[in-house]
């Protein structure tokens, strides 16, 4: 039986015109996301991930390729895809003037719920991300774990069939990390596809089940992190299984070979 | 209409959340109406000017007060801080409709711009002004103000989310000083020079301006009413449909 997909990118280009002229930041992706998958989306910083993943999301016009998602051409019919997809961006992008649960029950309305129902919703949501006690707190006094775990929150008001997760835990100190990580695992669990960029390696090997990793503007790896570490042990015939951190710098060409007097030492 | 509604509502609540703004709005005006009259009223006294039909000056320069106090575009400084913090990607991602986004916004504008209005009338009231048009001018004068707010917030959020910038937002509010005194603002329309007189013909805020004055100076002058609402409703029209298609374009 074939997978069933809800994502799927057909040589998506974005070319960017500017006074400087044009910039193409997106040159030719394929990308197939099947339902249930945590899929994980790498780069280096300027390869295209962000881009790409507003593509996916309606949030930038496609310069050409097609996309799908949820079950909606994302071109054709913008509010179809909007839908069925939860986003929360690299910036939690939350109204400091609002409380908590303000947020989330304007979040609802904007999905078609009523007023009623939206405030359930919150109700529930604040639970799950273990809010309640700031639930009626203005956002601009929560502690930057407290706003990623709300922005999760208000993606998921609508209970959509793939949730966009924009470098989720970028900026955030290894407990609140470790809180995202089990949420999004939680959420993958509980039947939601998961589309996740991010820059550290470490959280991709834990989180995804298949990976993609961009750069310049195109897709150089995609796969299994299993298969993956395998292909890269088979080609550089290594004796010893690499790491993510290692396909990665092999995919992208990066180097970790230091230049001597380029890390300077600290001395009391 | 679930989503116009909830944006309307967050919007209301953002004005009542951040009082400071309203302060500059109501002081500004008022500062202006006084410094105005102080410098013109002895040279328009109140009997033997006719324009000012047996009211002070300060009677005629109340219109200009209420212009400026609804070009502050209040709703255009919010919106650049939802760019710039990322929420409009959020309200973007959803499917509420482009045009509730644009007026949800513009109806909170509306709102205080009312109340702007009337506050700025009541002020004036005991210093010798009248509303010659009666409770339904009244009406018509905070209504006609509170449409100059909506169309004028309608431009500053199209130079939002053209530049995405605070500082050139911020700036758009001084375009309505040209504009202001290229209108009949200190004297009506018959008494300027003649350049002076095409320039104000061209600019649409003259003919809110007059039907403001006609309001407070005669009783229900409905030609001068009717352009002024008409130019609102042009104006209002223009702006929204502007601002639905520079979120559909927004890349």
């Amino acid at each position: 039986m074939p997978m069933s997909l809800t994502v799927e990118a057909q040589q998506l280009v974005k070319r960017f015109t500017g006074r400087d002229g044009t910039v193409e930041a997106v040159r030719g992706v394929d990308l197939s996301v099947a339902e249930g998958e945590v899929f994980g989306f790498l780069g280096p910083n300027g390869a295209g991930k962000s881009t790409t993943v507003r593509m996916l999301t309606t949030l930038t016009r496609i310069t050409s390729g097609s996309a799908r998602v949820a079950g909606a051409d994302v071109t054709a019919d913008p509010d179809a895809a909007r839908r069925g997809i939860g986003v929360a961006l690299q910036e939690a992008g939350l109204d400091a003037r609002q409380t908590g649960r303000e947020l989330l029950v304007l979040q609802a309305r904007m999905f078609g719920l009523s007023a009623a129902e939206g405030a359930t919703r919150a109700e529930e949501l604040l639970e799950l991300v273990d809010l309640v006690d700031a639930a009626d707190r203005r956002i601009q006094g929560y502690s930057g774990g407290m706003k990623r775990r709300l922005d999760l929150a208000s993606a998921l008001v609508h209970r959509p069939q793939v949730l966009f997760l924009d470098e989720p835990t970028t900026g955030l100190d290894p407990a609140s990390r470790l809180t995202v990580w089990d949420e999004v695992r939680r959420i993958n669990v509980e039947g939601t596809t998961v589309f996740l960029t991010t820059q550290y390696l470490e959280e991709a090997d834990q989180l995804c089940s298949r990976l993609a990793i961009i750069d310049g503007g195109l897709i150089v790896r995609e796969g299994t992190p299993g298969a993956l570490k395998v292909d890269l042990r088979k080609r550089k015939s290594l004796d010893y299984e690499p790491s993510l951190d290692e396909v990665f710098l092999d995919a992208t060409g990066r180097t970790r070979v230091r230049v001597a007097g380029q890390v300077q030492g600290v001395t009391e | 209409m679930k989503g116009y509604w909830a944006l309307s509502g967050r919007a209301v609540r953002e004005v009542l959340r951040v009082p400071e703004q309203l302060f500059p709005t109501v002081f500004i005006p008022l500062f202006f109406l006084v410094v105005n009259v102080g410098q013109a009223a002895k040279i328009f006294p109140s009997g033997a000017t006719p324009f000012l039909k047996g009211q002070n000056y300060a009677a005629f320069q109340v219109p200009s007060a209420l212009l400026l106090a609804a070009s502050f575009g209040g709703a255009a400084q919010f919106l650049v801080e939802d760019i710039i913090g990322g929420y409009f990607d959020k309200l973007r991602a959803t499917p509420v409709s482009r045009s509730a986004i644009v007026l949800g916004r513009l109806s909170a504008e509306a709102l205080k711009s009312l109340g702007i209005a009337t506050l700025i009338v009541l002020v004036a009231l005991p210093f010798g002004i009248s509303v010659a048009s009666g409770v339904l001018g009244f009406l018509l004068l905070i209504i006609l103000a509170a449409g100059w707010a909506v169309v004028y917030s309608g431009f500053m959020q199209l130079i939002a989310l053209k530049t995405r910038s605070a500082a050139a937002t911020q700036s758009g509010s001084l375009v309505f000083f040209p504009l202001l005194f290229l209108t009949p603002n200190f004297v009506p329309r018959n008494m300027l020079t003649t350049p002076m007189r095409v320039a104000a013909s061209y600019n649409p805020v003259t003919y809110i301006m007059e039907g403001l004055r006609s309001l407070i100076l005669e009783h229900l002058a409905w030609a001068k009413i009717g352009r002024g609402f008409a130019v609102i409703a042009i104006a209002g029209v223009l702006m929204v449909f502007l601002n639905v298609r520079a979120i559909r374009r927004y890349d």
